[in-house]
């Protein structure tokens, strides 16, 4: 187990794309950590650095004590899982997992008993003599995973291990993984697209976009207090409710209004997320017409479109008393009404500015 | 009976109607060639002076008897009673005069003969196969097949004995003079009609198999279109298999036990005589030998390309050119590189003798000295061949997944174990590739023989195709030739079962 250290990493590829830019990201020792951001953001770049499988333009990467921006894949005792797994197809699963040890040279009863301990932690003893071509997808995965960690590395990288595998499996998984790590108490860094699970699965979450980390935090840090606008709009989903307007110093007024005691006066955009929305009579209210209801359950989402355009989702409790063409008023909970400037996206208003 | 019995029912009928029309013309054709054999037989007997009291027939008319002069060969004549009756000429002892006619046979009786009697057999058969037709017809298709293929056998020999006994049991009605001999008739050639009756019997259970597909299918109409489509897509290039392919080969497997003289008419079985000759032939062996030995240019070779490709699979400046330039000779001439290296290898003006002399070492007479010969083709050959398989190696090598070869690195393996581990293992299948279509070309190497050296020095580089070659057309023994060939065929049908196997064998990627 060991800490990893990115400060101020950069991949500029040739011909100029910019991969990753001027990252400083720190993951303690036996954290979780998951990177998200859209597509081509720079994530599987990152991991790729970290691996040294690429070589950084600018910058250094840490793993405990050693600086290893420039020591070669082998040397720097990082496993990773690949999003197509990368199992050798000609090996057997017993083989592929045995593979790490065996370039290393390690007595064969020691490689077994290894090879032993890795399966049967992920359960796939009975797969042993399998090829990869044998095996389902999500049994793929196993074996990759441990492949990974039988050799008990320093640090785990993960590239959306998750995404060949179909919605059951992968809740499924993802459970999992969270319980290996906790049983390993292994540093993982954790590269997915997807929100729900970096929010389900880390305890520390990056946000990418363009090469940058736009933000790092706890989960629930980040979907209560985004620094930035492209942070609100990526984490949380249904995604959070935008509308443009104006900071009056202690309002915001647009198609939506609410208090907000922000200095200056300022075009602004409000971010409201769908459970911070109250529906009610159209008195003292902004004006909206429901076009859609999805009862989901133990709650239901709303879709309006207010009077000025904006098309907005609310979340209730239960089963929602409206139907399509209904009209109802939209008011913002009072306090939960999140601004940023509207020229770079930067955060406003703290949240709670009330009292 | 339903109607996919009905129509088996048809279609065998119809089979054993051609097949019985097909064999009942072989053998009247067959007893022809019997009348013209009397002949010949008698005029034999007239030039050795034996001459037979002249005895025309009684009734040949003044037209006829001039036809019969003019014409000298049997004339067909009609007896007061409407019958046909083939007359000979006779001859005087110098065979030089026609000097009267024998009448040989009537041609009413025996014609009438093979069909009056089997009639009933045939219709026995009929209703055998009628009921055979049905149990085919609900059986499944690989049995309906066979059983097919059981049945027509069964119905055609029973017809071809049939047609044998009643061609056989004709009796020559003779009107010959008493003094010629009785003559014996040769037994009527049975082989087309054993052939006939063989593609019959296949075609039958063939369109059995394909009646009792049909009625399976249906309701099924689109999968019926469906197949019949296919079977026509392929019909040309199928037919033309057939044609120029599978038939050569046929015919060179017939030829291999015959004996083939080009001026003569006639083709004797032989047996396995000719196989017997090349097995005591040093020189078939010698050949034998040669090629085995100028196989081993192919896993040399392999191993130079791998390492080409590993070297041009980097992505280096200018490595397009030099993967181009690799290759080129790959898509020379071979007659034109067998040029080249001549002259390379030539004693007096070669490149390589004067780089030789250069370092003050002796000259070689590389394609003169039987010990330098083989290696020297060996030589050309591999390079020849190095671009291609390079190439081969190359597209190998770049559809290894870069992320498998990632995660090697990570696992910690080096340079060498990703090689040995990953690369090699999972190039394996174009290896074997490779190895089996090379050697199997290799056996086919004939231009570079031909070309540079002829087989020589002293059968050194006399290789089996080349030998085959040389006993074709400059000694002129096709069917030793062919035999030669045939032993060649049968070690490459080895190797390719082997390369199928091993093609068959490699699991699916993951
Ligand atoms: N070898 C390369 N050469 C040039 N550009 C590259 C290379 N690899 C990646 N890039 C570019 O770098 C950027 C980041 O790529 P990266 O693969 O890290 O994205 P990602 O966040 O993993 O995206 P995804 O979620 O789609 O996997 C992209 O714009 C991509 O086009
Ligand atoms: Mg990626």
């Amino acid at each position: 187990m060991a800490e990893l250290r990115l400060s101020h990493l950069s991949k500029v590829f040739a011909g100029g794309v910019v991969g990753v830019d001027d990252v400083s990201l720190a993951v303690g020792e036996g954290a979780f950590t998951a990177l998200v951001g859209p597509s081509g953001c720079g994530k599987t770049t990152i991991l790729r650095l970290v691996a040294g499988l690429e070589e950084p333009t600018d910058g250094s990467v840490h793993i405990g004590p050693r600086d290893v921006t420039w020591l070669p894949p082998r040397e720097r005792d990082v496993a990773m899982v690949f999003q197509n797994y990368a199992l050798y197809p000609h090996l057997t699963v017993r083989e592929n997992i045995g593979f790490p040890l065996r370039v290393r040279k390690i007595a064969a009863p020691e490689v077994a008993r290894r090879v032993r301990k890795a399966a049967e932690l992920l359960e796939i003893d009975a797969l042993l003599e399998r090829k990869p071509a044998q095996l389902s997808g999500g049994q793929r995965q196993r074996a990759a995973l441990a492949r990974a960690i039988v050799r008990e590395p320093a640090l785990f990288l993960f590239d959306e291990p998750l995404s060949n595998l179909d919605a059951q499996v992968r809740a499924q998984t993802r459970a999992e993984l969270v319980a290996l790590h906790r049983r390993l108490g292994a540093t993982m860094l954790y590269v997915t697209h997807d929100q729900v699970e970096a929010m389900t699965m880390a305890q520390s979450v990056a946000v990418m976009a363009k090469g940058r980390v736009l933000q790092e935090g706890a989960p629930m840090t980040l979907y209560r207090e985004p620094a930035s606008l492209a942070v609100a709009r990526f984490i949380g989903s249904p995604s959070i409710n935008t509308v443009t307007g104006r900071t009056t110093g202690t309002r915001f007024e647009g198609a939506l209004s609410c208090d907000a005691r922000v200095a200056a006066h300022a075009e602004a955009v409000l971010a409201v997320r769908p459970e911070h929305l109250v529906l009610g009579p159209a008195i003292d209210a902004s004006p909206a017409i429901i076009t859609l209801v999805e009862p989901l359950g133990p709650e239901s989402l709303v879709r309006l479109r207010l009077r000025s355009g904006e098309d907005l989702v609310a979340r209730v409790a239960g089963e929602a008393p409206w139907h399509v063409g209904d009209d109802v008023g939209v008011r913002v909970v009072p306090g939960e009404g999140l601004c940023f400037r509207a020229s770079d996206g930067a955060r406003l208003s703290a949240r709670r500015d009330a009292p | 009976m339903t109607r996919a019995e009905i129509r088996a029912a048809v279609l065998a009928m119809l089979l054993w109607a051609v097949a019985t029309v097909g064999v009942g013309w072989r053998t009247l054709h067959s007893i022809d060639h019997a009348d013209r054999s009397r002949e010949a037989l008698f005029r034999a007997h007239a030039s050795q002076g034996r001459v037979p009291s002249p005895a025309f027939p009684e009734n040949l008319d003044a037209r006829e008897h001039a036809a019969l002069r003019q014409e000298e060969r049997p004339l067909v004549v009609h007896d007061p009673h409407g019958v046909e009756i083939i007359t000979a000429p006779v001859k005087d002892t110098e065979d030089w005069e026609i000097i009267g006619a024998v009448g040989l046979y009537s041609r009413w009786r025996e014609r009438a003969a093979p069909v009056a009697a089997p009639a009933m057999v045939a219709l026995l058969a009929a209703l055998v196969l009628l009921l055979g037709a049905r149990s085919v017809a609900s059986a499944g298709p690989r049995a309906a097949g066979v059983g097919a293929l059981a049945l027509f056998g069964a119905a055609a020999a029973v017809t071809a004995l049939q047609l044998r006994f009643a061609a056989v049991s004709l009796a020559p009605r003779e009107a010959a003079p008493a003094s010629l001999e009785r003559l014996a008739l040769p037994p009527p050639s049975l082989a087309f009609a054993a052939l006939v009756l063989a593609l019959l019997a296949v075609a039958g259970a063939l369109a059995v198999a394909a009646v009792h597909w049909h009625a399976r299918q249906a309701g099924r109409r689109a999968r019926v279109r469906e197949t019949i489509g296919a079977w026509l897509f392929i019909a040309p290039s199928l037919g033309h298999l057939l044609l120029f392919t599978i038939a050569p080969v046929a015919f060179l497997f017939w030829i291999s036990v015959h004996n083939w003289d080009l001026l003569a008419s006639d083709h004797p079985f032989v047996g396995l005589a000719h196989f017997r000759e090349i097995a005591a032939d040093p020189l078939f062996w010698r050949a034998l030998r040669n090629g085995l030995v100028y196989a081993l240019y192919v896993p040399v070779t392999m191993v130079a390309a791998l390492a080409a490709a590993l070297v041009l699979d980097q992505p280096l400046r200018g490595i397009k050119v030099l993967r181009v330039v690799v290759f080129l000779p790959y898509v020379a001439s071979t007659v034109a590189i067998a040029l080249v290296w001549q002259w390379l290898l030539h004693r007096d003006f070669g490149l390589l003798n004067a780089a030789l002399t250069a370092l003050h070492l002796p000259r070689v007479d590389w394609l003169g000295n039987p010990a330098t010969a083989l290696p020297a083709l060996m030589l050309v050959s591999a390079w020849g061949q190095l671009g291609y398989m390079m190439v081969v190696y190359l597209a190998g090598l770049q559809a290894i997944p870069a992320a498998l070869l990632e995660a090697a690195r990570l696992d910690g393996a080096d340079a060498w174990q990703r090689f040995r581990l990953v690369v090699w293992p999972m190039l394996r299948p174009v290896s074997t590739y490779l190895l089996l279509t090379g050697i199997i070309w290799s056996f086919h190497g004939f231009t570079l023989v031909y070309v540079m050296t002829e087989g020589g020095p002293s059968h050194a580089t006399d290789v089996l195709v080349y030998r085959i070659y040389q006993t074709a057309w400059e000694f002129r023994r096709f069917d030793v030739a062919a035999a030669m060939s045939v032993v060649l065929c049968l070690l490459l049908l080895v190797l390719t079962a082997l390369q199928w196997r091993t093609v068959k064998g490699e699991p699916a990627d993951a």
